[in-house]
């Protein structure tokens, strides 16, 4: 045991001498600098009864620079799109662009290649259609529904996830929807059904690839929140979807598997699905207790929840285990507000690099609901090595009080530490730099840090759905790639870990529908492109 | 979700725990030794007063009377609601019971109250039912509403041996506040897309007027107001309890006839002989089991009342309270949607339809109007026997009570022997004033029987 002085606090450490392996027993903590203003973030999420949920915002990187751009959605305000000119570990810079997607009624972005063409395509969910634009490289985009036969209705399409299935050229889709906007006098009982939109058989495909007409997904619960994720590690991903209580009439939380060329199906009681109703609002998933199966994070008005397997794969039987976790959220922690918190985006990521996944939530009442925390401050739990969390959103200068509703943690500078975006409804959207221990003029990382894309040839460039392990030297932590989630917000690029004191780490993928590669050795704090067939290559910026 | 994996409980427990949510407050935590160990006396329900249970339902009787709209089926979903907020908000304070969700319709699940803090069931209640109150009669007047404020706010000021504040600190009594909100919140969520939400509102774009069928022995408008059908839709409102109306069929009646020998004719013969020949006993039955809206607190508020008074009267802890509130009133808004269902399932004539055609076409009722929708079965009968069957479980079948309902109009105290005995008499009295056929008061009494009998086989107790 030793004490030492570093970054924000004192702090005890234990080193295992075996592994090199560093355990804090308690969580360092980053510190992070507003950079809206001098960034030239200028967007603001606004709307009246048909924005009271969304407001997401995409990451992705359309210029191969390494750098993801940014794109904001804004309700009825035009969303925003901006190139990334942020110099690599230094201050962020984002620039306004003309991209074509500049859409009103945008409430949700998600970044995918759609076409396998290694450009970003984008998924704007919308108060009406469904707008997907296709990638031409260079940040130029172009409109895709019409070509890929992509018509959603002029619906109220509150979510999204993707996944490709079994031999698929193409990714499957999945869109929520919200209440029936033809009933605005009373949308209680009026959730629409979401749809399963999968590519087009080959030969029914005429001019190329397109997708078949969607399937509804019925049925509909107000689905705030999707996610393909493989749940029980079978190999075949199926969809969660968190829905809304306020809505619906005898709904509950989702899990629809998807029976190669069968339609989708719940999985029902009698298969182990306990029924669950919440507010629900966004999804987070991550292998938290390293089992190498996925917790979920549900967040929801106040009755946030985590959900752990209770009996593992067998069955799709959760347990709550937030206030066990220390988790639970549920209200404000700062401010001095002592009504109930409003939960939306919520993230896994390891923001202090200490190889422990941390949650970040995004918080903000629905308008000015008085029984609802008005001061309401976005969260940063670091987990702990005892595997609960604790806040730190205050320490870390993250503490908005604004009406959060999407957001993102992702590396905008390039320097391997986390940056945060947040979507505030009625108000600007911001933006955090994360300097870890150091100085807004010298960042300094608090632990390595390894990122990571993986690509593979044919479809499905990106490998949606792998599996990656990375092996600190004793413990194994593992994330899985997936389009969807959190609350109308997606980002696609780089895949983030933090090693701790580790410099040296082995790797290994399970790709989409196949088995393991094998271990490789990387250096840490670098970034690398895994390939399915030449490993792991370091990628260097131009 | 943990609540629906508590084990059930065993017919001895169940006995225990039914002697001691009547004790007085406080008795049942010294009574009970081996009871979980949940905490201190002030981390559960039962050591605390029913006070802020019976004097929320007191106001929510007089909002009843006073509010425009609510019909006695209207009332009694009010009620359920109410009482299911104030249950459901405290249940985690009563380590014996354990929640309804999972047992009602649609109802899966409910938040969750923090196992590591603290909560204050008085505050928790006072909280609950005042936020309950609100989203039920939300169009109340300007000056109820203030009443509703002016009794959350003075409660802890009356019942202070409730509202200690060595245990209900500021802290512990803003958590406690924001816990009852939310569970009511939860709730009215739940409520919303019952189907009855909307009673007095607008009609949805989706229903077209109605338009009740016609054919001899249907159903029309009646004499001297021939209003439209009272709430045609509310029989296919989701239930709360029962699975679904067909569950608790009443015993049909006689075929339709206009022939003089029939049964049919029978009992529309009786009812105009009864209707000139009344006691005045009978006619004082009519009148006292009236309960129309307006006037007083409907039929469901009249059991409320009786409840209140008992709970009252055997100063019974806020767990009993809870518990006794939201299985009466749930039996009470299942009865009105089951018998709704049958009366517009089978849309049969009232008597002084009957009897103008074939009897006597000049005749009509002169006690009471004859209410405006379809006469089988009687709903007094179903919902006084679904109330007196759970009456009867909670506190004893043959408890001798004194109702003071209508002490304020000058007819009464009255004393009965027994629940069954109060729910007999409010059945026969629609026969009394001349509005239903006894069929329809004895088919009734069997529907309403089988709902109390559904309602208390919810599994409250662990």
């Amino acid at each position: 045991m030793f004490a030492a002085r570093v970054g924000a606090g004192l702090l005890l450490s234990t080193m295992t001498a075996a592994t090199g392996w560093t355990q804090e027993t308690v969580p360092r903590i980053p510190r992070f600098v507003e950079e809206t203003e001098a960034a030239g973030l200028q967007s603001r999420f606004e709307g009246a009864e048909e924005f009271i949920v969304g407001g997401g915002v995409a990451a992705f990187d359309c210029d191969a620079d390494g750098l993801p751009e940014v794109y904001v959605t804004a309700g009825v305000n035009s969303a925003k799109f901006y190139r990334n000119r942020s110099s690599r570990g230094g201050a962020i810079k984002l620039d306004e662009q003309r991209s074509g997607l500049e859409l009103t009624g945008a409430i949700g972005a998600y970044p995918i290649d759609v076409d396998g063409d290694d450009h970003a395509d984008l998924v704007v969910m919308r108060v009406g259609e469904v707008q997907v634009f296709r990638g031409l490289g260079g940040c130029r985009f172009e409109r895709a529904n019409d070509m890929w036969k992509l018509q959603t209705g002029n619906g109220w399409h509150s979510a999204f996830a993707a996944t490709w299935e079994r031999g698929a050229r193409w990714p499957t889709l999945a869109i929520g929807t919200y209440v029936d906007r033809a009933r605005p006098e009373f949308p209680w009982g009026s959730c629409t059904a979401g749809m399963l939109i999968r590519p087009a058989a080959e030969g029914q495909a005429v001019g190329g690839q397109t997708f078949a007409p969607p399937m509804p997904l019925l049925p509909g619960h107000c689905a705030l929140s999707m996610l393909f994720s493989d749940w029980n590690r079978s190999g075949e991903p199926a969809l969660r979807v968190s829905n809304d209580r306020e809505y619906y009439k005898g709904g509950q939380e989702q899990l629809w598997k998807l029976p190669p060329g069968q339609p989708p199906a719940l999985y029902t009681e009698a298969q182990g699905w306990k029924p669950l109703q919440i507010w629900g609002m966004g999804i987070a998933s991550h292998d938290l207790d390293g089992d190498g199966l996925p917790e979920v994070f549900l967040t929801s008005m106040s009755d946030n929840k985590l959900q752990q397997l209770q009996a593992g794969a067998a069955a799709p039987t959760y347990t709550d285990v937030a206030y066990k976790r220390g988790v639970t959220a549920h209200r404000p922690y700062a401010g001095g507000d002592v009504h109930p918190s409003t939960a939306w985006h919520a993230q896994f990521a390891d923001v202090n690099h200490d190889g422990l996944a941390d949650l970040f939530i995004v918080k903000g009442n629905i308008s000015t609901m008085p029984d609802f925390a008005a001061l309401d401050p976005n969260n940063l739990l670091l987990q702990q090595p005892d595997g609960r969390f604790v806040e730190a959103g205050q320490q870390a200068g993250i503490a908005s009080v604004k009406r959060g509703r999407g957001g993102l943690l992702v590396d905008l500078n390039g320097d391997g530490l986390l940056d945060m975006l947040v979507v505030n409804r009625w108000d600007q959207a911001q933006l955090w730099r994360n300097i870890g221990a150091g100085t807004a003029e010298r960042p300094l990382p608090m632990g390595h840090w390894l990122q990571l894309r993986l690509q593979q040839s044919g479809a499905n460039r990106d490998a949606i759905g792998a599996w990656v392990e990375v092996d600190l030297g004793g413990r194994i932590v593992r994330q899985e790639l997936t389009v969807g989630g959190g609350h109308a917000s997606g980002h696609l690029g780089w895949m983030h870990f933090g090693l701790g004191q580790a410099d040296v780490v082995k790797l290994r993928v399970q790709w989409p529908h196949a088995g393991w590669g094998g271990w490789q050795s990387l250096q840490a704090n670098g970034f690398y492109i895994v390939d399915k067939d030449r490993g792991a290559s370091a990628w260097n910026p131009r | 979700m943990s609540t629906l994996q508590r084990p059930r409980a065993t017919l001895l427990g169940a006995g225990i725990a039914v002697w001691l949510a009547l004790q007085p407050a406080g008795a049942a935590a010294q009574a009970n030794p081996a009871a979980p160990d949940r905490a201190t006396a002030s981390s559960r329900a039962d050591a605390y007063s029913a006070g802020v249970a019976t004097e929320w339902f007191a106001l929510a009787l007089q909002l009843t009377q006073q509010t425009p709209g609510f019909s006695p089926p209207v009332a009694a979903r009010a009620l359920a609601y109410l009482g299911l907020a104030l249950y459901e908000s405290v249940v985690p304070g009563m380590p014996q019971h354990n929640s309804l969700a999972g047992q009602l319709n649609e109802l899966s699940s409910l938040p969750w109250a923090q196992p590591d803090e603290v909560l204050h069931w008085p505050s928790v209640s006072n909280a609950a039912l005042a936020a309950m109150t609100r989203m039920m009669f939300g169009n109340a007047s300007a000056e109820q509403k203030a009443r509703i404020d002016q009794l959350e706010r003075s409660l802890p000021l009356k019942y202070g041996a409730d509202f200690d504040p060595t245990t209900a600190t500021r802290e512990v009594a803003i958590r406690s506040e924001n816990f009852g909100k939310l569970m009511a919140m939860a709730l009215m969520t739940w409520a919303r897309t019952d189907g009855g939400h909307e009673a007095w509102g607008p009609p949805r774009r989706t229903r077209q007027p109605y338009v009740p069928p016609s054919g001899p022995g249907q159903w029309s408008a009646t004499p001297p107001d021939f209003a439209p059908a009272l709430l045609p839709w509310w029989g296919e409102n989701r239930l709360f309890a029962l699975r679904r109306p067909a569950d608790c069929p009443a015993p049909p009646p006689p075929p339709y006839s206009e022939d003089g020998a029939s049964a049919f004719h029978q009992e529309a013969q009786e009812v105009h002989r009864i209707s000139t020949q009344a006691t005045q006993e009978q006619r004082q039955f009519a009148l006292y089991w009236a309960d129309d809206p307006g006037k007083t607190p409907t039929p469901a508020g009249h059991w409320a009342f009786i409840a209140t008074d008992l709970l009252k009267g055997r100063r019974a802890t806020l767990a009993a309270a809870a518990e006794a509130y939201a299985l009466l009133n749930i039996s009470m808004s299942d009865a009105f949607v089951v018998a709704w269902h049958t009366k517009y399932a089978l849309n049969l004539l009232r008597p002084v339809t009957y009897v103008q055609r074939a009897i006597d076409s000049q005749w009509v009722p002169t006690l009471l109007n004859t209410p405006p929708f379809p006469e089988f079965p009687s709903a007094h009968s179903v919902q006084s026997s679904a109330a007196a069957v759970v009456l009867s479980r909670l506190f004893g079948a043959e408890t001798a009570f004194v109702d003071n309902t209508h002490n304020d109009r000058g007819w009464g105290p009255r004393s009965f022997a027994s629940f069954g005995a109060a729910a007999d008499e409010a059945a026969l009295s629609r026969l009394y004033a001349g509005i239903h056929f006894r069929t329809g008061v004895v088919s009734g009494k069997v529907q309403g029987q089988c709902v109390g009998r559904a309602v208390l086989a919810l599994k409250v107790r662990r």
